[in-house]
């Protein structure tokens, strides 16, 4: 018989799965590729979960992050709901316990946390701009026809520096136009890029903090040798990267939730592995009872409304 | 004449000084995806949101009736002093047929001013004029007292919502007032109204403050702002804006070598960190996260609309007086981008700063 605490981080790229047992090892994860279908990654994630315990397992508790984490939460059962960015501080300041900056790079957003004495002090977010995300790598690997895997090692094989503009895609585009004609070559031109993306991110989310070592850098584009050596080169100090990168926010929400149950001592409200075999059935309707006009997600299961969310009045979410 | 007015706040006020000197008073629709769509279509695209949103609700009060439109200038070189300008040559341009009486500080062009009186003042006698002047003073005093009162409420009430729907209650009783006998027996309503709202008790030391600071608009207009008042309100935060419609008119209806006004007071809080008028409300801004930290706020949320310089200036100022003081501020940038799940991200992950604070560890 073994307890273990779930952490479900339901993102736009990617949908990771961890499971904790009670010293708070990792004794099972995931990361699954979310394709524009939180529910279905969840459900396949949970089938591939319960192939791989033990069929004596207890499950204690679950913790839901991530930009599905309210959806998923409700089909799940999930105990803790928590943003990425505390799911993710909790998690490093557990891994690497005197962090004090953190950078995290995902598929379309990032993020920088300040953490000092264990305590997240200040953070940013980026969603606005394309240029500092797992995204832009994405797109220009694709226009060099290069497979993202192989971007890191290439940019360290580099051997002359070439600088690209990091501003905007739209500007690197046109860069990278310019100086493959330049003559530079497929590695050196990857490099220019994840120094661009870099020098975007300590602009964009840095300004006006002050960025001490230790440095943690996870998410999924912590893979990436080429960026890990570009925040090397910017910063000037050695960039950790955790065991478990891209995977935190999964990981930080399971230890989460394994608090919550340990402290609270209740039972947790998980539906069961049968949640993977249940027909959840979200949809969106705009509200027209006043002028807000609200878009209100109600969640179905077996015809039967489970969850609303996204009104204003709370005339949907308390109608239940 | 058929007048209306920006919407912005608690509009009944306007409604209620304009109608009280006799004019037939067409209300604005409150701003709405909308007005947000006429807005941005017909406004230069770098314009600030704010220019956007007053435009989109001129074009929807003038679409109803308006003839006259009363409005107050900017001062300092922040681009809302051009906002009349800008505003009544594109509905000109687009056929909006409508006048502007434009009140800037009587204390830059006394004439000016004067005329617009007259204008406004129409053929109400100047005993009228002083007497409906006070007694919207006094509406506007109380309104305030009871919204700050709501403020505190909506963070523990018990039914999500209650609260709001009482405000809306509360501002109808003042709609409906017209006498300073009827304002008495609407504020003493509105007291009970909220005093009946069943509660959630919380224990003193776990109940979280948070000021809201920023340039006038985005802080005051709720249907543009996500609603952060009651976003905050859901998640059990007491709020309290950097403005209030009473601390302007003190400080703005005052000449300066007499004016003892509360904004005076937190102008000069700020000014060790912005010593000059650099526009908009950059000054009153890092006035207020002064001011609240000092009066034991957990924190500050930031409000500016996107592309705002002064609030842009006051924003790089912000890690300093953090640092300074200790107080976390969260700067969240206001533009037609209605998805909110982002910004909530934000929220949240503040409010479990600010919490982790009180018990020394991520929470």
């Amino acid at each position: 018989m073994q307890d273990i605490y779930l952490g479900i981080d339901v993102g736009s790229v990617s949908t990771n799965i961890v499971a904790l047992n009670n010293e708070g090892e990792v004794v099972h994860s995931q990361y699954i590729r979310t394709n524009g279908q939180p529910l279905e990654s969840v459900k396949n994630g949970l089938r591939e979960l319960k192939k791989n315990i033990d069929q004596n397992t207890n499950i204690k508790g679950v913790g839901t992050t991530g930009s599905g984490r309210q959806l998923v939460g409700v089909m799940v059962g999930a105990d803790v709901i928590k943003n990425e960015i505390t799911a993710h501080a909790t998690a490093t300041a557990q891994v690497v316990p005197d962090v004090k900056t953190i950078f995290e790079i995902g598929g379309q957003d990032s993020k920088i946390i300040i953490i000092e004495n264990q305590m997240v002090v200040d953070f940013a977010m980026n969603t606005v701009c394309a240029a500092g995300t797992g995204s832009f790598l994405d797109h220009q690997a694709e226009r060099l026809g290069v497979p993202i895997e192989k971007f890191g090692d290439m940019a360290l094989a580099a051997e002359r520096d070439v600088r690209i503009a990091g501003r905007c895609t739209v500007f690197a585009e046109s860069d990278m136009i310019a100086k493959q004609q330049f003559g530079f070559s497929k590695g050196e031109i990857i490099r220019g890029l994840c120094e661009a993306l870099v020098r975007n991110y300590i602009n964009n989310l840095g300004r006006g903090k002050k960025l001490e070592p230790p440095f943690v850098f996870q998410g999924g584009v912590a893979a990436n040798k080429g960026i890990k050596s570009a925040f090397e080169k910017e910063i000037g100090h050695e960039v950790i990267i955790p065991k478990y990168f891209n995977i935190m926010g999964a990981l930080g929400s399971a230890i989460l939730a394994k608090e919550l149950m340990e402290e609270t001592g209740s039972d947790t409200n998980f539906r069961g592995f049968e949640a993977a075999d249940l027909d959840f059935m979200p949809s969106t309707f705009e509200c027209g009872g006043c002028s807000n006009n609200c878009e209100v997600i109600k969640v179905e299961l077996d015809k039967q409304v489970i969850a609303m969310w996204g009104d204003r009045c709370g005339k949907w979410t308390n109608s239940l | 004449m058929k007048v209306s007015f920006p919407y912005m706040g608690t509009t009944v006020v306007y409604k209620k000084l304009l109608e009280l000197l006799g004019h037939e008073v067409i209300m604005p629709p409150k701003p709405s995806q909308r007005t947000i769509n006429l807005g941005v279509k017909y406004s230069p695209e770098f314009a600030c949101f704010p220019l956007k949103v007053i435009m989109g609700s001129y074009m929807e009060a003038v679409e109803k009736g308006t003839e006259v439109i009363v409005t107050s200038g900017g001062h300092g070189p922040c681009r809302a002093g051009f906002y009349e300008r800008v505003h009544s040559r594109i509905l000109e341009e687009e056929d909006y047929n409508v006048e502007f009486i434009v009140f800037d500080s009587m204390f830059r062009d006394y004439k000016k001013f004067l005329q617009n009186v007259l204008r406004i003042k129409g053929d109400s006698s100047w005993y009228k004029v002083g007497k409906s002047l006070m007694l919207v003073y006094d509406m506007i005093k109380k309104l305030d007292v009871l919204e700050k009162e709501v403020q505190k409420t909506r963070a523990y009430e018990f039914k999500k919502g209650e609260t709001t729907r009482a405000w809306e209650k509360i501002q109808n009783l003042f709609d409906r007032a017209y006498t300073k006998k009827a304002m008495e027996e609407a504020f003493e309503d509105g007291k009970e109204l909220l005093s009946q709202i069943k509660q959630v008790p919380i224990a003193e030391n776990k109940k979280v403050k948070i000021g809201i600071v920023g340039e006038i608009y985005v802080v005051m207009e709720a249907s543009i702002n996500m609603k952060l008042e009651e976003v905050l309100g859901s998640l059990g935060v007491e709020v309290e804006r950097s403005q209030y419609l009473t601390q302007w008119i003190n400080y703005n209806a005052l000449p300066k070598f007499m004016n003892h006004s509360h904004e005076t007071e937190i102008l000069s809080k700020g000014e060790r960190y912005i010593p000059i008028e650099i526009g908009g409300h950059a000054k009153q801004t890092v006035g207020h996260i002064v001011d609240f930290s000092e009066r034991g706020f957990d924190g500050v949320v930031h409000l500016m609309p996107f592309g705002c310089l002064p609030e842009l200036v006051s924003q790089s100022i912000v890690p300093k007086i953090t640092a300074d003081l200790g107080i976390p501020v969260l700067t969240l940038s206001i533009d037609e981008q209605t998805g909110t799940t982002n910004n909530l991200t934000r929220i949240e992950a503040f409010l479990d700063l600010i919490k982790g604070k009180r018990v020394r560890k991520i929470s």
